[in-house]
């Protein structure tokens, strides 16, 4: 991930005080440092993919508090998601879903970040048509199964099936705790 | 140093020396020819490995006539030949034919049902030990492993769970009754698919089929489902409610159980049942020709409840055949594919098969229902989709055309959930899964027209059923390649 500079200001909402921080900002005077904001961050580390998302979290307390956010790993799930998911994808009741389903972050390491890096193993051809395959919906419909067999493990059972991480989900990756 | 000196010392080809102050390169080409192969390693090594590959195949071949000989054998009740081809069969599954991988593993177990059926036939044969009889936990558990271990159970459940979503647009109200409900896998991805539908979520129900609790008390497993399936509704705020109902088999079972309601849009959902209701061909002069047979019976009462989809998966093969010889060369074939396939994507996965594949006991199971059951005894009744296409019209079923997309989106999902090798085809308006152009599974789904229809449905029967859309083999099938 690179370094170099100073963030770009966030919104443009009025053109004076934008301007003002630009100034100050390319000025070069003054100690405005990346982890001044919090939200600055996120934004930032929302534009990363998933492997340095998940370095991310091991620079400092706070970039480990800000990737762990689950809206910086909701724009990386749906910028990856083909057109076919429609405007519901990015909606609120998406997102209620899914925070109930154990969150985007979740989501990506199951079923996305595998699924793009199996994509991405496929070789050239794939990957450029990487986008219009991968279906949020499909995620989600495996995502789901995910959950339901951890509720399983919750409830009754002595099975010793029941207290491994979710099997269903074990042929996408091997099970390297990033959490 | 003399470089030919140093290439009969070491057996090596000399290398280029540097002789004196000039550094001039000189090969010396006069080496003892004897320490040089005769044949450059690779070549030689490709021979042996090519050899060796013909020898197992050979091997393979042998093994598999010997099989057939001896349930050929069998079926003209010459058990001593049989008993003899068997032996030799063990024979080579010993050491000739590796059991671990391939043909070798499939035959393996052919080759102990084949010995079960003769020790019923002659007590006095030690053949193999016999497949032991199981709980309902049991069963659940290596249907679990089958589910993992293949592509198969998910397309069915993606694909009827579309096919469902579809059915539902616009209902408020609706029920889906699964005929064998196992853990209820299907579900969780229907009910989030539910919850997002644009427009909200409708009331949902879901009655389950289920075996009856454990004889020991310890389990109720269709309780336990139908908690964790109202669990998660409720996290993803679907209203929700479970109903189970308790049947080893579906025949028993009338429509009243299920309570139904006027208004609620009804999906029922078979998934590998439908084959277990099938018999043998009774005798028309016999009392039994008086009685319904039971697939008659269940599809009756399915298609009183008018159903709005009715969601089916079965395997694409033919192991109904009354003549044993048909059904263990056909079953052969087929479970070596399907075998085929798992160790592919186990390998696909480089997860550790060093017990054995997973799925396999639930297979096994199969086979040797398939091979040593005969009469009442026998459950699975696989037939192909030609068969079932014109049973369920005969029912007065129609069958609903697939969307556009469906053949896409079943392919994504083989697409992302293992290698290459998996190809659905699209015959008509059945969608079937196949491994390598051998077809699998097939999925489809059907509906039960409005009863107001009556005078065009007597219409359809005395011109004659439709044809099933392209039979095997045909070039209409498009496969879509993963």
């Amino acid at each position: 991930m690179c370094m170099g500079g100073p963030p770009a200001p966030p919104r443009q909402e009025e053109n004076e005080p934008v301007l003002e921080v630009r100034v100050q900002l390319l000025g070069g005077g003054g100690a405005h440092n990346i982890n001044d904001n919090a939200d600055i961050l996120s934004e930032i580390l929302a534009r990363l993919d998933g492997r340095s998302l998940a370095a991310a979290a091991g620079v400092c307390r706070l970039w480990a508090a800000v990737s762990r956010r689950d809206a910086v790993w909701e724009e990386l799930c749906l910028r990856h998601v083909g057109p076919a998911s429609g405007p519901a994808a990015a909606g609120h009741a998406t997102r209620t879903v899914v925070a109930a389903l154990g969150g985007y972050r979740r989501l990506y390491r199951l079923c996305l970040g595998p699924a793009l890096d199996r994509l991405g193993r496929a070789g050239a051809l794939a990957h450029a048509q990487a986008r219009e395959r991968l279906s949020l919906s499909l995620s989600l419909s495996l995502f789901s199964i995910d959950c339901y067999e951890r509720l399983g493990g919750a409830g009754g059972g002595g099975a010793a099936g029941r207290q491994q991480p979710p099997s269903s989900l074990l042929f996408l990756c091997k099970p390297v705790d990033v959490s | 140093m003399d470089p030919a000196a140093t290439a009969s010392l070491s057996g090596e080809l000399p290398l280029p020396s540097v002789q004196g102050a000039a550094a001039s390169y000189c090969v010396d080409l006069s080496v003892d020819a004897s320490v040089l192969p005769a044949v450059p390693p690779s070549v030689a090594e490709a021979e042996a490995a090519r050899t060796g590959h013909e020898e197992e195949e050979n091997a393979a071949i042998r093994l598999v006539h010997l099989l057939v000989t001896c349930a050929n054998d069998i079926q003209a009740g010459d058990y001593a030949a049989a008993t003899g081809n068997l032996a030799e069969a063990r024979l080579a599954l010993g050491t000739t034919v590796s059991t671990a991988t391939g043909i070798g593993r499939v035959t393996s177990h052919f080759a102990a049902a084949l010995g079960q059926r003769l020790s019923r036939a002659s007590p006095s044969d030690s053949g193999a030990a016999p497949v032991a009889a199981s709980s309902a936990e049991h069963t659940g558990e290596l249907y679990r492993q089958f589910y993992e271990a293949g592509p198969f159970l998910k397309f069915a459940h993606f694909t009827a769970n579309q096919a469902i979503l579809e059915a539902f647009e616009g209902c408020d109200r609706v029920h889906v009754l699964d005929c064998a409900i196992m853990q209820g896998a299907q579900w969780p991805a229907l009910i989030q698919s539910l919850s997002l539908r644009p427009g909200g979520p409708p009331a949902l129900r879901i009655t389950g089929i289920g075996p009856p609790p454990a004889a020991d008390g310890s389990r109720d497993e269709l309780n336990e489902v139908g908690v964790r399936l109202t669990e998660f509704a409720r996290a993803v705020n679907v209203p929700f409610s479970f109903c189970g109902v308790r049947g080893d088999t579906i025949d028993p079972i009338q429509a009243w159980m299920f309570k139904l309601v006027p208004g609620e849009a009804l999906a029922v959902n078979s998934i590998c049942q439908l084959h277990r209701l099938l018999v043998d061909d009774v005798d028309p002069n016999s009392v039994a020709a008086f009685f319904p047979e039971p697939i008659h019976t269940v599809l009756c009462w399915i298609t009183s409840m008018q159903p709005r989809v009715f969601t089916i998966f079965e395997q694409e093969a033919d192991h109904n055949n009354p003549a044993l010889v048909e059904r263990f060369t056909n079953a052969l074939f087929y479970y070596g594919a399907l075998f085929d396939s798992m160790e592919a994507m186990s390998t696909h996965r480089r997860t550790n098969t060093t017990g054995g594949l997973g799925g396999e006991a639930y297979l096994q199971r199969e086979i040797f229902d398939i091979v040593c059951g005969e009469g009442s005894g026998r459950v699975e009744r696989h037939e192909p989709l030609n068969v079932w296409h014109g049973r369920l019209w005969r029912a007065g079923l129609a069958q609903t055309p697939l969307g556009p997309s469906a053949i896409r989106r079943a392919a994504g999902l083989l697409r992302s959930l293992c290698g290459a090798g998996y190809r659905v085809q699209e015959r008509g308006d059945f969608l079937t899964l196949a491994w390598h152009d051998r077809p699998l599974f097939t999925a489809s789904v059907w509906h039960a027209p409005p009863t107001n229809n009556v005078i065009n449905r007597l219409f359809e029967l005395l011109m004659g059923e439709p044809e099933a859309q392209p039979t095997e083999g045909e070039p209409e099938a498009q496969a879509t390649e993963i």
